[in-house]
């Protein structure tokens, strides 16, 4: 096919569209409706000893900086599929920054006299990381769905962000419904498994975000 | 100072009228872009032919035809074109490499052998007359069937009106044709 039929082509199979919103308009429908799907999970999943563990300012510390960093990575993944957007490479950095900080958050809080090697005793953290990755996994397909209206510039970034932005929300998630014994334990769980999500994402980010794909 | 838009704020113009769904405005933006388009691509591919260029062109416009949506009528058009060329032209690379990874070079030979056995088709021609004699040796039914479903290659349906046999009934006499076919021909070889 030359290429003035395929113009012509083009052309003739064209549609109204309506303009994407702005990603920023974007990520903040997609977290309301992600806050709204948590709020109903953390109460129907409450149990009644679960800030019990330390509900002091170290506890909130690192749940507003885990929000931060869920808010600040859904607007990096709908930023990376808009072609043309300039400042994205800060935006990115951004996300970086908050998820350092978040970790900081959860270290700081740590007992000073753990026991590291204790980590992987706590069997009990597998029930979150099952509301991390089956909880998130209904955000996570909203998300994916949203995403691929866009254009899969960065289809590993994109999807690594959308990862880390479910991770975290849901970790947040998981704190507020599930007793913990320490903010290490969350460190190395809740850390390992969103890391674990991210890691996932940004492998299969090709399959999901494709030229072949878009629509 | 005119009132006229200036060419790059026209191209914003014309997608935003894409956007609604204007087919002619579509088509004179996209011939608009493609010698542009075309340009960057053989500045940035010096080393790529002609047909290669075009290829790289016509992977191009269908993207901009797919994430059209993600164009803000607010923004300027032609940085969201070059983003989507750059994207387009890297993947195009990667690709380029990918296949080029898993391609061997075969040197070019000779289809046939130079024994002057090999190249002798007289065989071909006692095989086809063979081949005559074994299909009109065939019982009735059976040359019927080959003839219209083999050599005349109609199908099954076609084949029953024209002979007013039913479809399963031909297939039975194809199949016992072709078994009788294989025995004959075998014979004669040996």
């Amino acid at each position: 096919m030359n290429t003035e039929d395929l113009i012509e082509n083009l052309g003739q199979e064209l549609r109204p569209v309506a303009p994407l919103w702005p990603p920023g308009r974007r990520a903040a429908a997609w977290c309301i409706g992600a806050a709204v799907y948590l709020g109903l999970l953390v109460a129907v999943m409450s149990t009644a000893n679960a800030r019990a563990g330390g509900a002091g300012v170290a506890f909130w510390a690192s749940q507003i900086a885990a929000v931060v960093m869920g808010l600040l990575a859904s607007r990096a993944a709908f930023v990376s599929v808009v072609p043309g957007l300039s400042k994205r490479s800060r935006l990115w950095a951004a996300v970086a920054v908050a998820a350092l900080v978040w970790l900081a958050t959860l270290v700081a809080a740590s007992p000073r006299d753990f026991e590291w090697a204790a980590v992987l005793t706590t069997r009990h953290e597998w029930v979150c990381v099952g509301f991390i990755i089956i909880g998130g996994a209904p955000l996570m397909w909203m998300l994916a769905v949203m995403l691929r209206r866009g254009a899969p510039l960065h289809p590993a970034a994109t999807a690594a962000f959308a990862a880390l932005a479910v991770g975290a929300l849901a970790n947040v998630g998981a704190c507020l419904s599930l007793p913990h014994a320490n903010s290490a334990i969350t460190f190395a769980w809740h850390g390992g498994v969103v890391l674990a999500l991210v890691a996932v994402a940004a492998l299969a980010g090709r399959f999901v975000f494709a030229w072949s794909a878009a629509r | 100072m005119t009132d006229e838009p200036s060419p790059i704020d026209s191209l914003g113009e014309l997608m935003r009228a894409a956007q609604r769904g204007d087919g002619a405005s579509y088509r004179e933006l996209l011939r608009t872009i493609t010698p542009r388009v075309r340009q960057i691509i053989r500045r940035q591919r010096g080393f790529a032919g002609v047909a290669e260029v075009e290829d790289l062109v016509q992977d191009v416009l269908p993207s901009v035809h797919t994430v059209r949506a993600t164009y803000d009528p607010a923004r300027p058009f032609v940085p969201w074109l070059l983003a989507i060329v750059r994207n387009r032209l890297v993947d195009g690379a990667r690709r380029y490499a990918r296949i080029s990874r898993r391609e061997i070079h075969v040197n070019e030979e000779d289809v046939t052998f130079s024994e002057p056995a090999t190249n002798d088709d007289s065989g071909e021609s006692e095989d086809a007359a063979a081949l005559h004699a074994a299909v009109r040796a065939l019982p009735e039914g059976q040359r019927q069937a080959i003839e219209l479903l083999k050599l005349k290659e109609l199908s099954l349906k076609e084949a029953a009106e024209v002979s007013g046999t039913s479809v399963g009934a031909l297939k039975v006499a194809t199949h016992r044709a072709m078994a009788t076919l294989r025995r004959t021909l075998g014979k004669t070889r040996e």
